[in-house]
């Protein structure tokens, strides 16, 4: 689904990405983990061609990101959901208006547009505040709004850059359930965090990437650091499977956070 | 959903599209008025190039023989297109109604003092001076008017008039072209975030322009419509009564209102068209 093939980005005179080669296949969930600074925006950023690689080639699915002409990115941003580390929400807007917009930038009428968002924030959860302005909402009902949004057009990707980054314990979890949930119904996530909960107790494949280089590409364990080798190239999903075995007295309950809110 | 967005944004900042509607108004009402003028101008050099242009005043009592051979004389010419014989008791008639409420003046007068006269009208306004002149050499003749130099200096006037006019309009628009610009260019800027926001999520260039270019349009418009009415207004109010006692006696007015629409919809065009040269402008400008 996602394929970086010998990826480097440069910045003036600072590399940020070192070629970079990785695959996510369809359907997965992928973490991509690393210190502050160590190119994940820029991962994401490359992914929706809002910046040129310096080398290498970018695909999604069978479109070559960076081969696109000019007028067809929007098609690929629509294709890709994002959620973006500041969220990017239009403060003037009200929630629904919010997640109404990438479809009527897509000439959707607005009766349907509406109707779609509704359900989409039916599905995270915060359809109660449909009406209300983003400024009136706590950070995890931003996260869900910013998530609703990219889910709208309901894409094969979404990718979240560190959508738990200012949250609670509590309602990071909840925020990667509803990211597990949509992943389960067939959307790629590919998302980046530095929340040690989701990274060692879930069990997904993280990838680790340290000065734009990738130091290790393996399923979670406790204590993820980049001295980790890496794991043998196993198919993404025996991972994941795998990860929910060892993992699975150590989750959280999350029915019962659900519950507790 | 493009509206919506107009709306909001001229709601979100008032005073600019105050600033952009007043001075669009302004530059409309300055339109107003020099298309107002131009009507008047046009209809008074119309009443006078409709009034006899040549007046061949004869001795009273000249034989109406020598007048007829005067006007053979005029009209052999060809270049008249009406030649009409004023009597003395017609031009006592004319004298009267003229001065009928002045009833001494009236009283004093009598068709024995008033000369008889033939009234010409050329084809052709330069050819006045050669008529006169033919008209001068005819036997009987007093003296030859002419009122060449009414028109003339009326339409010297009307020109000169014009092309003050057109500058003042010109530097207007491009002052008002520059407003809307820089305007439109402050709310680009204020809406950078917004702006790359959309860019993000899929959003085509012509739709994040569209608004801002609809944003320039509207203000246009309505300073088109508001500079309109405040001329049309002033001109009904204060303009006929005043106005028609100006020109003492020459029917410029009313001003029928099919003319006052058409200079609306005439400035609707121009303002639509400068709106979104001046929006175009600066979302090329800004939005690169």
């Amino acid at each position: 689904m996602i394929r970086f093939q010998n990826v480097s980005k440069t910045y003036y005179n600072t590399k940020a990405l070192d070629n970079l080669s990785f695959q996510i296949d369809q359907g997965n969930l992928v973490l991509l983990v690393g210190p502050t600074g160590s190119g994940k925006t820029t991962i994401f950023r490359l992914i929706i061609r809002d910046l040129e690689p310096s080398e290498g080639e970018i695909k999604i699915g069978e479109i070559d990101v960076h081969q696109l002409h000019r007028s067809k990115i929007r098609h690929l941003r629509r294709k890709v959901g994002v959620v973006f580390q500041d969220l990017k929400l239009l403060f003037d807007r009200t929630v629904i208006e919010n997640v109404m917009l990438p479809l009527e930038l897509s000439g959707v009428s607005e009766r349907e547009a509406k109707e779609r968002a509704q359900e989409v924030l039916d599905d995270v959860g915060i359809s109660h505040k449909s009406d209300q302005f983003p400024l009136q909402l706590s950070g995890g009902e931003r996260q869900r709004v910013a998530i609703a949004r990219a889910l709208v057009f309901n894409p094969e990707v979404i990718l979240a850059d560190e959508p738990t980054g200012n949250l609670d314990i509590k309602t990071s979890m909840q925020i990667f359930e509803l990211l597990e949930q949509i992943n389960k119904r067939g959307t790629t996530i590919f998302m980046a965090t530095h929340n040690d909960h989701i990274i060692e107790k879930t069990g997904y494949r993280v990838l680790y990437v340290e000065g734009g280089v990738l130091k290790n590409d393996k399923k979670s364990t406790k204590k993820m650091t980049p001295e980790v080798k890496n794991d043998e190239q196993k198919p993404d999903k025996e991972k994941h499977e795998e990860a929910k075995k060892d993992d699975k007295s150590e989750k959280i309950n999350l029915e019962s956070l659900k519950n507790k809110k | 959903m493009h509206i919506k967005t107009v709306a909001r944004y001229i709601r979100r900042s008032p005073y600019q599209a105050l600033a952009a509607i007043m001075i669009m108004s302004l530059t409309f009402l300055t339109i107003s008025v020099f298309a107002v003028v131009t009507i008047l101008s046009v209809r008074i050099i119309d009443y006078f190039e409709s009034r006899p242009q040549i007046s061949v005043f004869f001795e009273p009592n000249t034989p109406r023989e020598q007048i007829e051979s005067a006007r053979q004389n005029i009209e052999a010419t060809g270049k008249t297109s009406a030649v009409n014989f004023i009597s003395q008791e017609e031009a006592l008639a004319i004298y009267r109604e003229f001065n009928k409420d002045e009833p001494l003046l009236v009283e004093l007068v009598s068709a024995d003092i008033l000369p008889p006269s033939l009234d010409v009208k050329a084809r052709i306004v330069t050819d006045l001076p050669e008529l006169a002149a033919v008209a001068q050499t005819s036997e009987g003749v007093d003296r030859v008017i002419f009122q060449k130099d009414i028109v003339d200096t009326l339409s010297q006037w009307t020109n000169a008039f014009r092309k003050v006019g057109i500058l003042i309009v010109a530097v207007l628009m491009v002052v008002s072209i520059f407003v809307i610009l820089t305007i439109i260019g402050i709310k680009i800027t204020i809406r950078r975030g917004e702006i790359e926001i959309m860019k993000l999520i899929g959003a085509s260039d012509w739709f994040i322009r569209t608004p801002f270019i609809l944003e320039g349009i509207f203000y246009s418009v309505l300073g088109a419509i508001i500079g309109w009415a405040v001329s049309y207004g002033a001109l009904m109010i204060f303009g006929q009564s005043t106005l028609q006692s100006f020109f003492n006696g020459v029917p410029v007015f009313p001003i029928e209102p099919i003319y006052m629409l058409a200079v609306l919809g005439l400035q609707i065009l121009l303002a639509v068209v400068l709106g979104a040269f001046a929006s175009f402008l600066a979302v090329f400008r800004y939005l690169k």
